[in-house]
């Protein structure tokens, strides 16, 4: 597994998709003008636009590398020479995830460092009301980064059932819209209002979606971060189980289809 | 035990238009260890089909088979064996180097070994200079290479190859052919697909033809090729000095040599005329 991890990596940092998207990293660069074009509370909107970039590019980065590389592999018959060697097919699957999740945080590491120096850059020139709280930020950066190895997840998941790239891309794409308002419309179907305007085959189908959808929401800690916000703990670890939990389940599925599909 | 034991194996897969094709029907075959086998058959007979269920790439429909004692699909079968695939492809991003150390790793070679058999099998292959440049820059022969390179790296002894001459210049075939000589001389087994009958004649110790899923027969080569004998070519020098060249038919050879030593003539050379595998391919796939 550990051989596949590494040339999952070096496979990615030769990959025109990643060299294009890291591209956008240069924008870091233009924040703290952008900033202070605002006048006030140029710390906030910095750490705004910040976290916005980092998601941003690890949303880019987890749909497209977590859609395409198992397909590639496939499309371009590597899975002849690969699977054949003395490789269980889990071991190259979870190879390829723990590659991906790897590459995951990697790429939030340097992105975070980036956006920490913009934000200090910011401060300093015009310091804000609130002091900045860094450990809020990394907090919300590194909940970031589980959410995006779980939509990795989900990607890999798709990719085993699929011959085409279409259904994992645009798949994991409509899981990610999803999952920000599954929470919201859970709880307005099950709200004494929807009762009397919802149809009675909505609610069971809206449930069966909210538990089958990633409920991605917990992993927002934006806002803890811009105005310095304790977030709440056992709300964390509750994300974290969750978090474990779903990527489980998930890569348990991949494991059994790609285990059971004929490499023709 | 057999280097390689295949007992009633069939494939069908689902076509289009939910047509049911039978690639392979109840294939028997076992290879003894030691032994070079050619796997001939048209396009299309099912040889691949065959060669992917060995390798675990995908599931017989039907029946059993082992890789040196090891059921087939099992990780212990593929640590067993060196496997080339049809037209490989291999990490186009990756250089020939790093992709024999990413294989000898998963062969679990050692540091020391691996490296030494990596510069070894880059050589033998004449893959040196280039070792260093990602495979997408390699011509298909190239990458062919590579496919051998990762075969032989661990030194396996049985060797499964999907028509590993396809595709090659004359060089090329002729550097697969001895490669194979060179492996049966040191005690190994082969296992070969081909739809060419010389390359069968040339390296093989017996042969099975397999046409539209159905293995027609199963012989040595020595066999088939003396069962070919049609009869031979006779050039004698009569007492007067001609020379004179007669076609003799297998029964009256004997008749027809004793009756030239007592003319006392000179025998000066039999050659025997055969049918050659080609012929006898065509004969079988035709019935
Ligand atoms: N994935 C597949 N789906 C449907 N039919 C297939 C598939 N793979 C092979 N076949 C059919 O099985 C037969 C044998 O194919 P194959 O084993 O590849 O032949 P070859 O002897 O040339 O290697 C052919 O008729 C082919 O069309
Ligand atoms: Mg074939």
């Amino acid at each position: 597994m550990f051989a596949i991890i590494q040339i999952t990596l070096k496979g990615i940092f030769r990959d025109r998709v990643f060299q294009g998207i890291m591209v956008l990293a240069v924008l870091f660069l233009f924040i703290p003008s952008a900033a202070s074009l605002s006048m006030r509370q140029v710390t906030e909107l910095s750490i705004t636009l910040s976290l916005s970039l980092i998601s941003f590019i690890l949303l880019l980065l987890s749909v497209f590398l977590g859609a395409t590389s198992l397909w590639k592999d496939m499309e371009r018959r590597y899975t002849f020479s690969v699977v054949s060697l003395p490789i269980s097919r889990s071991s190259y699957l979870l190879g390829r995830f723990f590659g991906l999740a790897l590459f995951i945080v990697l790429t939030s590491v340097i992105l975070g460092a980036a956006g920490c120096l913009v934000i200090k850059i910011c401060s300093g020139i015009y310091p804000p009301d609130r002091p900045v709280v860094w450990g809020y930020l990394v907090l919300a950066i590194g909940f970031a980064t589980l959410k995006y190895i779980l939509l990795v997840g989900v990607a890999l998941l798709l990719s085993t059932v699929s011959t085409s790239f279409f259904l994992p891309v645009f798949g994991t794409i409509c899981a990610f819209l999803a999952s920000g308002v599954t929470q919201q419309v859970y709880e307005y179907v099950n709200s004494p209002i929807a009762l009397q305007v919802v149809s009675p085959f909505f609610k069971p189908t809206v449930t069966l979606l909210y538990y089958l959808l990633p409920n991605l929401a917990g992993f927002d800690l934006n806002v803890n971060a811009i105005y310095s916000i304790a977030p709440d703990q056992s709300g964390l670890l509750l994300t974290v189980v969750y978090f474990v939990a779903y990527t489980a389940i998930l890569m348990g599925g991949a494991t059994l289809i790609f285990g059971h599909r004929e490499m023709k | 035990m057999f280097a390689l034991d295949i007992q009633g194996m069939g494939k069908s897969f689902k076509g289009k238009k939910r047509q049911v094709v039978e690639a392979l029907q109840g294939l028997n075959l076992s290879i003894e260890q030691g032994e070079v086998f050619g796997f001939l058959g048209p396009n299309g007979a099912g040889k691949s089909t065959t060669i992917k269920c060995l390798m675990g790439l995908i599931k017989p429909t039907y029946g059993t088979a082992t890789i040196m004692g090891e059921p087939i699909g099992s990780v212990a079968s593929r640590m067993k064996v060196g496997f080339l695939p049809e037209n490989p492809a291999f990490y186009d991003y990756l250089s020939a180097e790093e992709y024999l150390l990413f294989v000898g790793g998963i062969f679990k070679m050692s540091t020391a070994l691996l490296a030494r058999r990596t510069e070894e099998m880059l050589k033998l292959l004449e893959l040196w200079d280039a070792r260093k440049r990602p495979m997408r820059g390699y011509s298909k022969g190239m990458v062919q290479r590579v496919g051998l390179a990762q075969v032989l790296l661990h030194d396996p002894d049985l060797y499964i190859l999907d028509e590993p001459m396809s595709g090659l210049d004359p060089l090329g075939r002729a550097l697969v052919k001895n490669i194979i000589i060179d492996l049966k001389k040191r005690g190994k087994s082969v296992f070969f697909s081909t739809h060419i009958t010389d390359d069968v004649e040339k390296v093989c110790d017996r042969v099975g033809v397999i046409n539209k899923g159905q293995l027609l027969a199963l012989d040595s080569v020595d066999h088939i090729l003396q069962q070919g004998i049609e009869g031979y070519v006779v050039n004698i020098t009569t007492v007067a000095g001609l020379r004179e060249e007669s076609f003799v038919t297998k029964s009256d050879l004997q008749i027809f040599i004793q009756r030239a030593i007592s003319n006392q003539c000179l025998i000066e050379k039999i050659q025997p005329r055969r049918k050659d595998m080609e012929a006898f391919f065509l004969e079988i796939v035709a019935r």
